[in-house]
């Protein structure tokens, strides 16, 4: 391989690196220029200033919260508290900042202070305290919504005209909005930085960890210092929010996330870390944003407008993917080749099945000598990861009995608490399968929402028609999972993109086959199944312990899921092991599928009817309960008893919340610092 | 380079789809105003019934060549309708419905859109800047009116759990705000419990069930909830409670609630199986009504043809007792006139449908309108 890689022009080879590694941004910028232009030739006039204004400054938010993600990203991190600080040091701008030039100048870097500071935080926790970035930066948002609260609990406030004039308008009249200018100020930033050691460390850090440390590099205080900048940037974008807006509300930055992580991987950016860049962030910010005016002058009606929004965002993506190197490109040569194997007959199954290998006398009769180790030595691992859960879940129980009574002693709080649990034990093998290859599924929530309306269309409360509706629902679910999967597998589109693109779809569909109101009742037998307390349990129950049996059977005991663990470890090398990488992504997004359409149904059940948005309190729990159950985020870890652990843990703490007088904010900083704890518990030892 | 092409090959194919698609759809005259709604999130059942309604109100005869309405959805996002909001301006909105995601982020924008002339009017929730029209209800008022509805039932003495809406939004915290005024007021009333239900009723029944696996529906005395009446009174049937042993409850306007409060003996077509049945449940049903948006659009257009309208439209609070509460046979127009305020489960298999639907202001909107989007004759 050497000799033939230094016979080749190294000028050309130069060059072709070159393109590829701009390849991202430069798709982006093609589908960005593409899109402004679609829209300019759409509607009515030529584009004019105010146009390109308003564009400018309404996307700088998301652009500003994505170059902070970007570099959380880069280092292979992830940062769930972009939204929610960005909603916090807005409430904290516009309940603060006088209107003095001084002041405003004041409370801007404060604004951006504060948001270095949770940077700060999460920082600590992931680099020093070596935790997963997901729950970490989970546990921050969660702290950082409460506190948000105590802030401000309802919109309000008030912020200086002289904030607005400065940030959100232009710097040159009728010439170049300040979003802009302030964009290619940290574009330039950016470029600086990439030139630097820190720069260098981030992209090493990202491509591989371990080489990174053995390279010399300060791991830890590179991925500090990322989560600090990072956190400046939602800090900055709290600040522009706030000028942009006027005023303040508690709310304004936590929808955001999704779309702050689809900019994010829309501009190129590979979710793991070490490929990609600001630039491209930035562009896919704009992306995002100028598809609100797509719609628009396409005139695309309510219904579809989620639905041809997750196609744009799949085309977008595919496009900037297409490369000779794609994976749609290698699966597409590789059929060629299987084809022309096919009708030569020579594939493995054409040709003579004889065996062929060498058999050496006297191998098979040496009897199986060591013995199988203990229980304990050979599950030690996976014990050391799911016990913290189960700790943690006794310490609530034992609290809830001092403070609320009624726990330990009460055989109906058991019940509760495992009907509560049951969906999210359910969804826990979905989730925990997909996060265990590497991958994640955010088209649960409307996955749950679109079998449950199925579901109680069809039955409209009757016993008979479960016979069919049911397994045809869970069939949807499937196939929901299997294109996912083949997304994901076939057409290498990141898992996140896909994902969050098919919950757009599916909520369409929901609406359009519901027509805005579903209709129609779950049947008595499931409404049984799901809320009798006429026995000693309820009869979903013994269902769910017979599920969490199968579950773990499945995932320790078959060949799929071994392949799963495999995969976990790295595709490459579980592809040269012999699993088959694309079929199994396929099955494991068809079985979250499957696991969220059938949590669908007994919610159905268990509410008597479908809602529309009734799955949307699942997506962040489904991910929390997997991690803090000690599942590893980046794959190959874990085990489903620690996800069971997990879901034990999350849903006695909510339920001993409930059962307090403690208001919303205090509740949700209280869930925050328990899930952080929980996990300071499941910390690596250092090798 | 190669790739390069393809991929430009690629999107431009998609371009031209959508291009295509785009240009059988914008063939409208252009002597009739411009109006947009701008809807927030659409996946729960108050925002698609208001819509359906807005839509409904549109395609009534009076407005029908008036008025080219075009509605978006802005999601959960409120820089997102920042962004729709502009984009509606540019494209020559002559007037734009909101329902705001936000009261206060979408100022400045508002403010942008009113200097060019272009009216905006908010429904349900309001907008704070003043060029706006807004179309609302008093939410101080509900959470006042339900709360003393409570504390009187129960002889101003009890405990009761209370399940709040989505934490950090104006009409959450002032209805909380006012209720809990009340109950401080009454130091016999004692919350023993307190949730947030995302004004949904699936998350009410969960909220619940994690309140009840450390109380006991003996210890509670009634409810005070924003959405999950309907739910609360399921559960209680679940856990062996007798109908007529059903707590008070203040709550939401939907239609299952509002059946749930006939009498048992009253005769309701498709409602024989509980809990979507007459229950003769003690209740206080209130809503934010689901014809604010039509309305909305019913004053837009009146100010487009230069009537004056006024700034704020405060909304009588639509609220139902056992006192009032009358079922509707067909839900005509007539009928609903006539004070009828819930509707057949055979005609509506929704429970959680808002019920609210009857203004004498915008009569081009009723039943049909609500359910389906078709205005009146």
């Amino acid at each position: 391989m050497t000799s033939l890689s230094a016979t080749t022009p190294p000028t050309r080879a130069r060059r072709g690196l070159r393109i590829g590694r701009y390849q991202g941004v430069l798709v982006a910028l093609g589908v960005f220029i593409l899109l402004l232009l679609i829209n300019d030739w759409m509607s009515v006039g030529p584009m004019s200033y105010f146009e390109v204004s308003s564009l400018s400054t309404g996307g700088a938010p998301l652009a500003i919260a994505a170059t902070g993600q970007t570099l959380v990203i880069l280092t292979g991190g992830f940062d769930l508290s972009a939204g929610a600080v960005i909603s916090l040091v807005n409430v904290v701008v516009a309940t603060n900042m006088p209107d003095t030039p001084g002041g405003i100048l004041l409370w801007s870097l404060l604004g951006v202070g504060v948001g270095m500071a949770t940077g700060a935080f999460n920082g600590i926790f992931v680099a020093f305290f070596r935790l997963q970035p997901i729950v970490v930066t989970l546990s921050t948002m969660f702290i950082v919504q409460g506190l948000t609260l105590l802030v401000l609990d309802k919109p309000g406030g008030m912020v200086p005209m002289g904030l607005s004039n400065a940030l959100a308008l232009d710097a040159v009249p009728e010439l170049v909005p300040m979003a802009l200018v302030l964009l290619g100020i940290i574009v330039l930033l950016w470029l600086w930085l990439k030139s630097t050691r820190l720069g260098t460390a981030i992209y090493a850090i990202g491509s591989d960890m371990e080489a990174a440390r053995a390279r010399g590099i300060s791991v830890r205080l590179a991925q500090f210092t990322v989560y600090v900048l990072a956190g400046g940037c939602y800090g900055f974008a709290g600040v522009f929010v706030s000028a942009q807006t006027g005023a303040g509300d508690p709310l304004v930055g936590n929808s955001m996330l999704l779309q702050i992580f689809g900019a994010v991987v829309v501009g190129g950016t590979r979710l793991g870390g070490g490929r990609g860049g600001v630039v491209g962030s930035i562009i896919g910010a704009y992306i995002l944003m100028i598809i609100v005016n797509i719609l628009l002058v396409l005139n695309v009606s309510a219904y579809y407008s989620t639905v041809v929004e997750g196609c744009i965002l799949i085309l977008a993506v595919l496009a900037g993917a297409i490369s000779r190197h794609s994976r749609a490109a290698k699966h597409l040569r590789a059929g060629f080749v299987r084809f022309q194997a096919w009708r030569r007959g020579m594939l493995p199954r054409q040709v003579s099945r004889a065996t062929r290998r060498l058999v050496l006398p006297g191998i098979e009769a040496r009897p199986h000598k060591t013995p199988a180790p203990s229980f304990l030595v050979r599950n030690a691992e996976s014990i050391r990861y799911a016990l913290p859960a189960y700790v943690c879940f006794l310490i609530v129980l034992v609290i809830t009995e001092l403070t609320v009574g009624r726990a330990l002693t009460s055989w109906s709080y058991f019940n509760s608490i495992l009907v509560l649990s049951s969906f999210l034990l359910i969804l826990a093998l979905g989730q925990g399968t997909v996060i265990l290859t590497g991958g994640l599924d955010l088209s649960v929530p409307w996955t749950i929402a679109l079998a449950g309306i199925l579901l109680a269309g069809m039955v409209n409360g009757q016993n008979g028609p479960m016979l069919y509706a049911l397994p045809l629902v869970l069939l949807v679910g499937c196939l929901v999972g299997l294109a996912n999967g083949i997304g994901i597998a076939i057409f290498g589109i990141s898992p996140i993109v896909m994902t969050l693109a098919m919950n757009g779809i599916l909520q369409g569909l929901a609406l359009l086959y519901s027509q805005g109101t579903p209709a129609g009742f779950s049947a008595p037998l499931m409404r049984w199944f799901m809320t009798d307390k006429s026995g000693a349990v309820t009869p979903v129950v013994v269902f769910i312990l017979l599920f969490v049996i199968a579950a773990v059977i499945l995932h320790r005991r078959t060949p799929f899921g071994r392949r799963v663990y495999g995969l976990g470890n790295g595709e490459k090398v579980a592809a040269l092991s012999g699993i088959n990488v694309d079929r199994t992504i396929m099955l494991v997004y068809a079985l979250s599928g499957f696991c969220a359409a059938l949590v669908g149904c007994m919610l159905t059940g268990f509410s008597g009817q479908a809602s529309l948005g009734m799955g949307d309190e699942y997506m962040l729990p489904s991910i929390a309960v997997v991690v803090v159950g000690g599942t590893l985020i980046t794959g190959g870890r874990g085990s489903y008893l620690g996800m069971v652990g997990g879901v034990l843990l999350l849903t006695a703490l909510q339920t001993l919340l409930a059962g307090t007088m403690l208001p919303y904010a205090t509740r949700i900083i209280i869930f925050g610092l328990v899930v952080l704890a929980a996990v300071i518990a499941l910390r690596e030892r250092n090798h | 380079m190669r790739s390069w092409k393809t991929g430009w090959r690629f999107v431009a194919a998609g371009a031209l789809a959508l291009g295509v698609m785009a240009q059988a759809g914008s063939a409208d005259a252009a002597d009739k105003f411009k109006v947009f709604l701008s809807m927030s999130y659409i996946g729960n059942d108050w925002q698609a019934e208001a819509a359906n309604m807005v839509k409904a109100m549109a395609a009534h005869k009076d407005f029908a060549d008036k008025i080219d309405l075009q509605v978006q959805v802005a999601g959960p996002n409120a820089q997102r309708q920042i962004q729709q909001i502009n984009a509606m301006v540019q494209a020559g909105a002559k007037a734009i419905v909101v329902y705001p995601i936000s009261p206060t982020a979408l100022n400045a924008v508002v403010k942008n859109a009113c200097s060019k002339g272009v009216i905006v009017i908010a429904y349900d929730a309001a907008i704070e800047e003043p060029c706006a029209y807004n179309v609302t209800i008093d939410q101080e008022e509900a959470g006042r009116v339900t709360a003393e509805w409570l504390v009187k039932k129960l002889n101003g003495k009890g405990n009761i759990i209370a399940i709040t809406g989505v934490p950090g939004t104006s009409v959450d915290t002032l209805r909380t705000k006012a209720a809990k005024e009340v109950f401080a007021k009454n130091p016999g009333i004692k919350i023993v419990a307190e949730a947030v239900g995302m004004w949904s009723q699936a998350v009410a029944r969960t909220e619940l069930s994690k309140i009840l696996a450390t109380h006991n529906w003996n210890e509670v005395n009634g409810l005070w909830m924003q959405v999950g009446c309907y739910t609360a009174n399921a559960m209680q049937l679940e856990a062996g409670k007798k109908i007529e042993e059903l707590l008070p409850c203040a709550g939401e306007g939907s239609n299952g609630g509002r059946i749930q409060m006939l009498p048992t003996s009253a005769k309701v077509e498709g409602g024989d199986t509980p809990p979507y049945a007459p229950l003769g449940a003690p209740r206080i049903s209130y809503a934010s009504p689901p014809y604010s948006g039509a309305l909305a659009l019913k004053l837009a257009v009146q100010k487009l043809e230069g009537k004056d309208i006024p700034k704020l439209t405060t909304l009588p609070l639509p609220i139902v007792t056992n006192e009032t509460i009358k079922y509707c046979e067909t839900g005509s127009w007539e009928e609903m006139k006539s004070g009828c305020n819930a509707f057949p489960p055979s005609l509506v298999p929704n429970p959680g449908w808002f019920a609210s639907i009857f203004s004498d202001q915008t009569p081009e909107v009723g039943f049909q309108a609500a359910l389906i989007g078709q205005p009146e004759p």
